[in-house]
């Protein structure tokens, strides 16, 4: 896990024991947290915080899970963030939802810890791969210097 | 012609296609790099199509598949007798891709010796067909590619550095399809529109729940495998619908696997009374979860005394949060 990439990863659950459990999960893997008890809670902190990865809960009183996701859609930045859905409720039917409304993996309670961070550690790469692909955009959209192109 | 090439909704996806339109116009060298299955041969070509080479020949070379000791007469031509079996002087595959692209597919497969040679054609232009003592000046594009990860066989000394810096003027990583889920249902849809238009009759339409196994599944063989698989569904569908009971077994299964995956065993080799611990754990809590935490009940779907269930509830607490979690 050493040379695994790190991220900043936003928690998502009313239950404060399941926030609890994984903000300390997280930290030992060496990743950095932070918490929010609601879907709109969520949304703030996104408005105002950087993070790499959202661990979203589906059911919670308010704005469920699912209607948070629908929410980021919406906002160009926010919708680059890797969403890793983390649930009880494994019917068809929010599965469904879940993969229409774009989100990045779905998980269900009981989550198993190699699990849940083999699909952080992916989504951190994807996120590590994009940041390069963004530097490379930025040098091509520069006027060439060099006739060659090179 | 352009190559059929599926962009994807993936941020990621889009910022590679706003190189490859920056870049395919230039005769930069682009390195494209990727996982098996991901697409890197169809995004050179994508990027052939739309330079000013279009109209000239695209020539792939797998660097891997051709025995090295060939690899540089295949690649540079060679002359009558340069070799035993040399019985008339021959082309390489640069000259063929004269005024065109030639894309070097597994180019971390090159040895060292052959290396050299193909910095020195990137360098100066020119080729030296083997056995020759003159050089014939081309004028090729090249796209390289590779599975593996370059930087670290420069590293260890595999790769030539000066070869790797020279190559990846433009660096493009291809993530692998489980790393960009979300394009899954997209890429399915397209397929199917792709193989259903190429056979009669009423188009093959799949189930929803079909689709989002394909989407939680994780892909290894990435979007090859998954075009492949499509292809084969459409061919083999009797009703016109694809359902969860036509997909192979092991993207059946993936999803429960993913709850309770299989243990692997490893070079390193496993601990097996742990593997035997978490899986029973995962059973207990799956167990509790569906039994809204009543042990009596719970027990009972797993076959055990209450106070059996009681004790091993007891063992997990004391090993803290291994395993399962919430």
């Amino acid at each position: 896990m050493s040379d695994a990439l790190k991220g900043r990863i936003l928690v998502v659950d009313d239950d404060e024991n399941a926030v609890e459990i994984l903000t300390r999960m997280l930290a030992r893997e060496g990743h950095t947290s932070v918490a929010a008890s609601s879907g709109a809670q969520a949304l703030e902190t996104l408005r105002r915080e950087n993070v790499d990865v959202i661990l979203l809960d589906v059911m919670m009183p308010g704005m469920d899970g699912l209607e948070v996701c629908r929410q980021l859609r919406e906002d160009e930045r926010l919708r680059q963030i890797p969403v890793i859905l983390l649930t009880a409720k494994d019917d068809m039917d929010t599965r469904t939802r879940a993969m229409e409304l774009g989100v990045s993996e779905f998980l269900t309670k009981p989550v198993n810890r190699r699990e849940l961070f083999t699909r952080i550690d992916a989504q951190l790469h994807a996120r590590s791969l994009s940041r390069e692909l963004s530097a490379t955009v930025e040098k091509v959209l520069q006027p060439p210097t060099d006739p060659d192109g090179e | 012609m352009e190559p059929h090439i599926v962009k994807g909704n993936h941020p990621v996806m889009e910022k590679i296609f706003q190189i490859c339109d920056r870049v395919a116009p230039t005769d930069s060298t682009v390195l494209i790099q990727g996982e098996s299955g991901t697409g890197k041969e169809l995004v050179a070509r994508y990027i052939h199509a739309r330079s000013r080479r279009a109209n000239n020949p695209f020539i792939p070379v797998n660097c891997g598949a051709i025995p090295a000791d060939l690899l540089e007469s295949e690649m540079f031509g060679h002359e009558k007798g340069a070799f035993t079996g040399a019985v008339s002087a021959r082309m390489g595959l640069f000259q063929y891709a004269n005024g065109g692209t030639i894309f070097l597919d597994e180019i971390g497969e090159m040895t060292p010796a052959l290396q050299v040679k193909l910095l020195r054609v990137l360098q100066e232009r020119e080729i030296r067909p083997v056995g020759a003592d003159r050089t014939i000046r081309v004028d090729v594009r090249v796209i390289a590619a590779t599975n593996r990860d370059l930087s670290a066989d420069v590293k260890s000394g595999r790769f030539r550095e000066d070869l790797f810096y020279r190559l990846q003027v433009i660096p493009i990583t291809i993530p692998p399809l489980r790393e960009r889920r979300s394009d899954i249902p997209l890429l399915v849809q397209y397929f199917l529109d792709k193989h259903n238009s190429q056979r009669p009759g009423q188009p093959v339409r799949i189930s929803d729940e079909a689709m989002v196994h394909l989407w939680e599944y994780d892909w290894p063989g990435n979007v090859r495998e998954l075009e492949n698989l499509v292809e084969r569904l459409v061919i083999l569908s009797e009703d016109g619908m694809i359902r969860v009971e036509n997909l192979p077994s092991n993207i059946r299964t993936f999803i429960s696997d993913k709850k309770i995956p299989r243990p692997t065993l490893t070079d390193e080799g496993i601990d097996l009374n742990r593997a035997v611990e978490e899986f029973e754990y995962r059973l207990i809590d799956e167990a509790l979860r569906r039994t809204k935490g009543n042990k009596q009940a719970a027990a009972r779907l797993l076959g055990l005394k209450r106070t059996t269930l009681v004790a091993k509830l007891r063992r997990k607490a004391s090993s803290s949060d291994q395993g399962c979690v919430l």
